[in-house]
């Protein structure tokens, strides 16, 4: 089942042309992993699928529901682009978690601000997802107490929270020291034995070739190269075969 | 009355009396000039390039002149060139040309803290409530707004001090706060005259009320000091 359909994004910010063109599409708990070069537009199109940008052309549909059409309306109203907000999740590169609250509250604030269900079923639910991250004992700790790492993985069971229908990952361990990627990693990688709907932006190639089911390569705004993990193996094109030996 | 003993429950009396007018004075102050203050910054943070012109244009002429100049502009302004004492007279009408010079003064002062407080909150922390669906208003109330103070008070307390002190600056216009109180018992007032101490006195009120302040504000640090932000 088709969970999402990007079909031919372009977006410029001036005179920059940063996506020009993009198209693909997503199965219902396929893992799809971005890979290119800084400045290639990876990021620009996390935050147009997440409506923090909005595209110049281009449209974006969702389980067959139509949530962006920049020929029929650019600039939706603020509860429009709510509802469309939570098909997705996104983990930022830097986490963003909210300093004045407790890894609990992070997790629920939002379910709970919108009356996702009894203040009783979101706490539960919220507990079970940080256990799911492996910070349990941290359920009462602020952010300024935790690692990256931890604070990373809070994120990702904050957007969780939200159930979105894909999850979608910003460079989620591009702000990390070496040795605190890997609990992270192993996060994304459990969510990816449940058949969690994820698209990941990363620069950590052998943890792509690993978890994804379709690699895209970006280069200079548009897909470049795009196919299974097998393409990092056997890099057809000579941009793509040129941006893995620099790793 | 030469003794001391026999001067201080009349300068004492005296001196609480011009207390309270700077309290009152202090008081006015802050209660316009907080909320004034926000609207201020957020007219000069607005992306209507006019406007943001205008109000950057006002602070710049209230920070860049002297409070003392703007209170005796606000004071005799009216009554020299329009011929009308809009303040009325007396203690009352003093008082209230005072709290307008002090309320805009401060009001501008504040706006620029507030400014800081507002645009220092990482623009991240709006964009993951954006993604988790929040309104706007559940945005600013709900995650921007305590990292807002948390940030402005340092700034803020600073300021608040500083305002403890420049009330006497209404002296010029004869307000009669406490350094106009002490000053009288050196001109002669009530039996008293030639005596320095009740000038001294009055630094006492100052060092205690601003010591209060110092105490309270170091308390709502502490209290925010659970998270980094």
């Amino acid at each position: 089942m088709t969970v999402l359909e990007v079909k031919n994004i372009c977006k410029s910010f001036g005179r920059n042309h940063v996506l020009r063109g993009i198209d693909f599409t997503l199965e219902k708990g396929e893992v799809l992993s971005i890979i290119g070069s800084s400045g290639s537009g990876k990021t620009t199109l996390l935050r147009c699928l997440n409506s923090l940008e909005f595209a110049d052309e281009g449209q974006i549909i969702v389980n067959g529901e139509t949530i962006f059409d920049a020929s029929v309306n650019k600039h939706p109203s603020e509860a429009e682009l709510r509802q469309k907000r939570l098909h997705f999740g996104l983990v930022f590169q830097n986490f963003n978690l909210f300093p004045q609250y407790s890894v609990l509250d992070n997790v629920t604030l939002a379910p709970r601000l919108l009356k996702k269900g009894t203040r009783e079923d979101i706490e539960k639910y919220a507990r079970g997802l940080i256990g799911s991250v492996g910070l349990q004992d941290k359920i009462n700790s602020y952010p300024c107490e935790l690692s990256g790492g931890q604070q990373q993985r809070v994120a990702i069971a904050r957007a969780l929270a939200m159930k979105p229908n894909i999850l979608c990952f910003d460079e989620p361990t591009s702000a990390l020291d070496p040795e605190l990627t890997g609990e992270v990693l192993k996060v994304i990688r459990s969510l990816a034995d449940k058949k969690m709907t994820m698209i990941i932006v990363t620069h950590e190639m052998t943890f792509a070739h690993d978890v994804s089911d379709k690699i895209i390569f970006m280069d200079g705004g548009v897909i470049a190269e795009h196919g299974t993990p097998e393409i990092l193996e056997h890099p057809k094109s000579e941009r793509l075969q040129a941006f893995l030996t620099s790793f | 009355m030469d003794s001391f003993f026999e001067q201080f429950p009349i300068v004492f009396k005296a001196l609480n009396l011009g207390f309270l007018q700077t309290l009152k004075l202090f008081g006015v102050t802050l209660l316009g000039a907080l909320p004034l203050g926000l609207i201020i910054s957020f007219g000069s943070m607005s992306k209507f390039k006019p406007l943001s012109a205008v109000v950057k244009f006002l602070v710049w002429i209230i920070r860049g002149t002297p409070l003392m100049l703007q209170l005796l502009i606000i004071f005799y302004f009216p009554g020299l060139v329009f011929g009308q004492q809009l303040w009325g007279g007396g203690e009352s009408g003093r008082f209230i040309a005072s709290s307008i010079a002090f309320i805009i003064n401060y009001a501008c002062y504040f706006s620029e803290i507030y400014r800081g407080g507002i645009q220092g909150v990482p623009h991240g922390q709006q964009e993951a409530g954006m993604v988790l669906g929040l309104s706007k208003s559940q945005i600013f109330f709900k995650i921007t707004l305590l990292q807002m103070i948390k940030r402005i008070v340092p700034p803020m307390s600073n300021e608040i001090i500083t305002l403890v002190k420049d009330t006497s600056l209404a002296r010029i216009i004869a307000l009669q706060e406490i350094i106009w109180a002490g000053q009288a018992f050196m001109k002669g007032s009530e039996g008293i005259s030639g005596a320095i101490w009740p000038l001294f006195f009055t630094g006492v009120y100052y060092l205690a009320f601003s010591g209060i302040l110092t105490l309270l504000f170091g308390w709502v640090e502490k209290k925010l000091s659970y998270f980094k932000a």
